[in-house]
């Protein structure tokens, strides 16, 4: 099995002052992507995923144990790997219109390419749903639309594996819907691997290929779910095939007992 | 009620204290409640100003103090940016440069000037270099706190996306710094004006400063009154204009 980007025993301390053991991220978790495959990572909050996948974009290093991309190790980020922020909004340039936000990634082409890679922007624009925004500030699009420009920009930079940090987290959930399924098609059509985070059990199901599923206090990686249902997803169906539900209660079941004293009331 | 007329009530609110002081002022003169000599009335001072514009006596003291102070500005932006990124992205820079900063900061540059005068003499070389003193160090010092006040989000994305140091610079950095530079040299502006008449007063051969202090002199005090009206309308002037560019240069300002 060949493996695009992969976590060897990985360990992360942070160091606080005033305590010799430091505060532990998470212990020696080892979890592989395979190409093309869409990963999601699920945990309780606190839970050290953000940092996992921050180690995976090389913004990061471990303190124990490596990341590996293609079997090399990551210390600075590597070309081909992009990072899509939680806080898309801090992300992206406020003193740059959309379109000029989009074609960041490319700048460093020669000028005589200029004009076409720009109009390959507006073509990424399109892909996501922002046709007329072009020339917009993103302090003028709301969060959902200001999250599509990240995701434009990120495609721009023509990623082999995309790191969503609790991409939909912060916008309402129909945009959390359609952001999904922009998502989904992107990555049917561009076959990028996807390592998505979030503490969403549903999402990570609806979108993924296999869950990887983190427990809390320490950190380590509790268990594995292949999602084995058909594709293409529809936000309807597949919500309501009952392979999902199985896998719904199955995973919300192991993230409640992480928490033994709260109990989950409905 | 609409933006449009707010921003009408607003400017005429702004004109109407000045307006009070100036008919509060001219009515005392005329009722002889003020001496005429020490401090004429407004009228009589407009009536100066006009005559030293129509006969354009007003324009090589004002082209050349503007001349002086622009190009210390310039300088003084310029090395205040450029040191205040390099202090904030380098370690080694900024322990070389920081007790440096920090000692020369709070000297009030005007005790400089004799010192100035001294080593450079009477001059347009002693303006500048009191000038760029003076509004360096603001610029410096909001560059560096802009540049280290940034959000980590917008270096990492830097990195994700591959940018060179010099690309994160110049296309990420100073953009995002960009209003803290500018309250940076708005108030070295304000510095830089004050400090270049001052140095004219002291050391200078000709300017506004220059020509205020002479006309204090030779006690010609209405004249010196309609060059302190000069005074007041090239600081204003300078103000307004610098609101527009950095209107122009920062549209996000207040918002995201």
């Amino acid at each position: 099995m060949s493996e695009r980007l992969g976590f060897d025993h990985v360990t992360k301390i942070f160091e606080t002052s005033g305590s010799e053991a430091g505060f532990v991220a998470f212990d020696d978790v080892t979890l592989e992507a395979s190409p093309s495959e869409f990963l999601a990572i699920v945990g309780p909050s606190g839970c050290g995923k953000s940092t996992l996948l921050k180690m995976a974009a090389g913004l990061m290093p471990p303190t124990k144990g490596q990341v590996l991309l293609d079997g090399k190790p990551v210390f600075d980020p590597p070309p081909g790997v992009i990072y899509l922020f939680q806080q898309y909004a801090k992300s992206l340039f406020a003193w740059r219109t959309v379109i000029d936000n989009v074609m960041f990634p490319l700048e460093g082409a020669p000028r005589s390419q200029r004009g076409e890679l720009r109009d390959k922007c507006r073509d990424y624009l399109k892909q996501v749903g922002l046709v007329g925004f072009e020339d917009s500030y993103p302090w003028q699009l709301s969060g959902g639309m200001q999250q599509r420009v990240a995701i434009a920009r990120a495609l721009a930079a023509d990623p082999q594996v995309l790191l969503l940090d609790e991409p939909f987290s912060a916008v309402d959930a129909l945009t959390r819907m359609e952001l999904q399924s922009l998502v989904l098609q992107l990555w049917e059509r561009r076959k990028f691997t996807a390592i998505l985070v979030t503490h969403d059990v549903e999402e990570a199901i609806f979108l993924a290929d296999r869950v990887a599923v983190l427990g809390a206090k320490p950190t380590v990686l509790k268990e594995i779910i292949e999602v084995g249902l058909p594709r293409p997803r529809d936000q309807l169906t597949t919500r309501e095939d009952p392979r999902f539900l199985k896998l719904r209660h199955h995973l919300t079941s192991l993230l409640l007992t992480r928490n033994a004293g709260h109990v989950a009331t409905v | 009620m609409s933006q449009r007329s707010e921003v009408y009530r607003t400017s005429l609110l702004g004109l109407l204290s000045p307006a009070i002081v100036l008919s509060v002022w001219e009515t005392a003169g005329s009722l002889g409640w003020i001496n005429p000599i020490l401090l004429p009335r407004p009228s009589q001072i407009v009536w100066s100003l006009v005559e030293l514009v129509a006969n354009g006596a007003v324009f090589p003291p004002l082209l050349y103090t503007v001349a002086l102070f622009a190009v210390g500005y310039a300088i003084a932006s310029i090395l205040g940016v450029t040191i205040g990124v390099a202090m904030a992205t380098s370690e080694i820079l900024y322990g070389l440069l920081e007790p440096l900063v920090e000692i020369l900061r709070p000297i009030p540059k005007s005790a400089l000037v004799p010192v100035l005068f001294l080593f450079l003499g009477i001059g347009k070389t002693t303006m500048i270099t009191v000038v760029v003193l003076a509004a360096v160090f603001p610029v410096l010092i909001s560059t560096f706190q802009g540049v280290r006040g940034l959000d980590p989000v917008l270096l990492e994305t830097a990195r994700t996306f591959q940018a060179s140091r010099m690309r994160t610079i110049f296309s990420i950095v100073l953009p995002a710094s960009l209003p803290m530079i500018l309250a940076g040299m708005r108030v070295a502006l304000g510095l830089g004006l004050v400090l270049v008449i001052l140095a004219e007063m002291l050391a200078g051969e000709d300017g506004i400063g220059f020509r205020i202090l002479d006309l204090q002199r030779a006690f010609q005090i209405r004249d010196m009154f309609a060059w302190i009206f000069v005074l007041i309308a090239l600081g204003g002037g300078l103000m307004m204009l610098f609101d527009l560019v950095e209107r122009r240069l920062v549209p996000w300002r207040g918002k995201t």
